[in-house]
């Protein structure tokens, strides 16, 4: 979960399992004991305890976020939003170890014991969860009129072999950053297609207006791959074939695409070399400072770019769609975390009713003004109160439209170190067909 | 013959009887200590062994014993081979460069000069710094744009432009070595100069006497007395370099193009990045031979230093 690594943390720390649920219980359950009517007149006591036995419990398990409040608030306003179902949260580590997170979730769902019953998962596992039939089809439940409410990319990577294994609930992409200013110099139109892209930042660069024309991240890890997956959709390629049975990656749009992130920095010369080693931090590093004009990113940046203590180019910078090549599409490489149950349930009700509430336009729209992570339906971009207090995720409606998954295979934890050593491979030497035949040949053997 | 047979026939029952209870208690007194040896690393290693032979995966929920099959695929993994190449050259060339300047370092500490205390303290704050701060540190140091290293380069005429340390796998591994060096050297000085103090001075007073020169005094008398002492450092920081993991995982994180990618590195993706338990032990196992045979030729050459001194 690269796009969520940079994100502010260290704020909540999760204690074991000891939840503002568990605090609760055990505070009801000892002021019982003794007696004392420490909840006011207004609440009796005993009512409280007969109404939490009769609850049905389940659990909510994620990797920690927070804004203004923590995921621990949230359940604990579904809590008392209703009288029917009790959840107790079990807090995993923060989204930047998101390694950890994977393992802590595939440790609790491997015992199929239904514990969580509910649980928050990055894009990239759904595949793999629901192969190994850890998460429950939810076709029956959200019917197709129900998920014309999402964003398109985002369902797709919820789906997996024709089911609905994941509900959408947040997300974020990758995006084309400009720098306003220079670009005015060199035309004022934000390039659509990688060659007019291309053309302008070496304008600017020859000008002398910026030293880098185009910063992404080419260091082999998981980002590369996110960068990878958005330039080869937008030439009409694919890393998977449709079935997700064979490797595409050695075929033209993507040859084509990997090519032209080789020629950035060996030919037309808009990317330092350095950018083979970067991930987010360090190309966003000389572009807040001002030294560059256009930059692929995540959301994450906008923020930082805004704020005059870190940033030279505050009110200089725009967003926009990345480009694309001729005759194909503007493609954004889907990030965030979705929505899965346990297929090992006991409360399956309650779970499910868990989930709609969860992905609900009010508690996305909650999500969205209080932890600042963008809702997966469109219709919240036209929200009053969103466009007031994130104008900025307002704005991004059209990126998110583009939104791509990376490759939907069970095998993907497998499939991506070696899309990030094949592509690494090939931007080092350039020789990009014929590690491109070589890639295909190693993914076609992981997913075959 | 017969009386010598029936006098030790006597004697036997009786030391029999002594024995036993002492090799039963020297056994009693043992067990804590094998028992948390065997628990911390025999079994351990045991079950490492076990898992590989097994197709062991969280994803998939397999378990079964599939025999060699994973040494089998190991033996034709070229990503493997490749992470194998790149230990041992790192192992290699930090090993040979820390002993080297460590002895360097260890001669001149051993000298009487003002102020050695302080020096020979202050030496060892590189070792006492934690690695992750020491990549972050060199990450700064040599980075492409605005690294101090390329500043200086690029300004004493070295270089003519900036160069991409860890982004270029032409020079990626020499950074992680560099870095290493920078860090594990004290160590292997301190080691070397306890070697160092153990050679008696009469000796080299004695040689002095008879005219011979320091370099000579070096060869001939202080470094043959100190060799057992190399090997065993040798041999400590060849093991502990050989696992080398946090440098590589957080300069460049095994790239570019796989050229920094380490035996602990790759094992470390394939055991919780795919979660093939089963592989990564074969990885991880393969690891393990690998340093016994390179602790064996330490200790084989060791032991045969060690008798020619006798």
């Amino acid at each position: 979960m690269t796009d969520m690594k940079k994100r502010p943390t260290a704020v909540t720390k999760p204690v074991g399992h000891v939840t503002i649920a568990d605090r609760r219980q055990f505070l009801i359950g000892s002021a019982g004991l003794l007696g004392a009517a420490a909840f006011g007149a207004g609440t009796s006591l005993g009512l409280g305890r007969a109404r939490a036995q009769s609850r049905a419990e389940i659990s909510f398990a994620s990797a920690a976020f927070f804004g203004k409040e923590t995921f621990g608030d949230l359940i604990k306003a579904f809590n008392e939003s209703q009288d029917r179902i009790l959840v107790k949260n079990i807090a995993l580590p923060p989204p930047s170890s998101s390694t950890e997170v994977y393992q802590g979730l595939v440790q609790q769902l491997a015992r199929r014991n239904g514990t969580p019953d509910v649980f928050s998962q990055d894009v990239i596992w759904i595949a793999g969860f629901a192969a190994a039939g850890w998460a429950l089809p939810l076709d029956e439940y959200f019917p197709a009129d129900k998920r014309s409410a999402y964003f398109n990319g985002t369902l797709n990577a919820c789906t997996y072999g024709g089911k609905l294994t994941a509900l959408p609930w947040f997300m974020d992409s990758g995006m084309f950053y400009y720098r306003k200013d220079v670009l005015e110099k060199h035309g004022g139109k934000v390039p659509e297609t990688w060659a007019d892209m291309a053309t302008i930042a070496a304008a600017a660069q020859k000008a002398g207006d910026i030293d880098f024309g185009y910063l992404w991240q080419g260091k082999q890890a998981e980002v590369l791959v996110c960068d990878a997956v958005e330039i080869i959709t937008s030439n009409n390629g694919a890393i998977l074939a449709p079935d997700g049975k064979s490797s595409l990656i050695n075929q033209k749009g993507a040859v084509e695409a990997i090519q032209f992130l080789h020629d950035t920095i060996a030919t037309t010369k808009i990317s330092p070399q350095d950018v083979l080693s970067w991930d987010e931090e360090p190309s966003r590093q000389p572009f807040t400072s001002g030294k560059a004009m256009f930059m692929r990113n995540w959301s994450y940046v906008w923020p930082i770019a805004q704020d005059a203590k870190t940033s030279q180019v505050v009110d200089k910078v725009g967003v926009a769609p990345l480009p694309s090549f001729p005759g194909g599409k503007s493609s954004a490489c889907l990030g965030g975390y979705q929505l899965g149950v346990n297929a090992n349930s006991k409360q399956r009700e309650a779970a499910i009713e868990l989930l709609t509430w969860l992905s609900s336009t009010e508690t996305q729209h909650r999500i969205a003004l209080n932890f600042g992570l963008a809702p997966t339906r469109p219709a919240l971009f036209q929200d009053e109160q969103i466009k007031k207090e994130q104008p900025f995720m307002a704005s991004l409606e059209k990126v998110f439209t583009g939104a791509t998954a990376r490759p939907i295979t069970p095998q993907y934890a497998k499939v991506t170190l070696a899309l990030q050593s094949g592509i690494s491979k090939a931007l080092v030497s350039g020789k990009v067909q014929a590690e491109m035949d070589a890639l295909a040949d190693q993914i076609n053997k992981i997913v075959a | 013959m017969t009386a010598a047979a029936t006098v030790s026939s006597v004697r036997r029952p009786r030391r029999l009887g002594r024995a036993l209870p002492g090799a039963f208690w020297g056994l009693i007194l043992l067990t804590p200590a094998f028992v948390s040896l065997a628990s911390v690393s025999f079994y351990p290693i045991v079950n490492g062994l076990n898992l590989s032979l097994t197709n062991t995966s969280l994803i998939t929920q397999d378990q079964d014993f599939t025999g060699l099959s994973n040494y089998v695929q190991l033996w034709g993994d070229p990503q493997f081979w490749n992470a194998w190449w790149h230990t041992m050259w790192f192992t290699a060339a930090s090993t040979v460069l820390e002993t080297v300047i460590g002895l360097g370092m260890a001669l001149i500490l051993c000298e009487a000069f003002k102020g050695r205390g302080l020096v020979r303290a202050a030496m060892l704050v590189p070792w006492a710094m934690p690695t992750v701060v020491t990549s972050k540190m060199f990450g700064w140091l040599f980075d492409g744009q605005n690294g101090i290293i390329n500043y200086l380069l690029l300004h004493a005429g070295l270089i003519d432009q900036n160069v991409n340390w860890y982004g270029s796998p032409d020079t990626a591994m020499i950074t992680i070595i560099i870095a290493d060096v920078w860090k594990t050297t004290p160590f292997m000085a301190l080691l070397l100069l306890t070697g160092l103090q153990t050679v008696p001075i009469s000796l080299i007073e004695a040689a002095r006497m008879d005219g011979a020169k320091g370099w000579i005094t070096f060869w001939h008398i202080r470094l043959p007395l100190l060799m057992p002492t190399l090997l065993i450092a040798g041999l400590f920081r060849a093991l502990d370099a050989f696992r080398v993991f946090d440098l590589v995982y957080v300069l460049t994180g095994g790239g570019p193009a796989d050229s920094t990618e380490t035996l602990s590195t790759l094992s470390y993706k394939v055991l919780f990045s795919t979660l093939q338990f089963g592989y990564g032990s074969a990885v991880s196992t393969a690891m393990f031979i690998t340093e016994g045979i390179i602790a064996l030729v330490f200790v084989v050459y060791l032991v045969r230093q060690i008798r020619r001194a006798q």
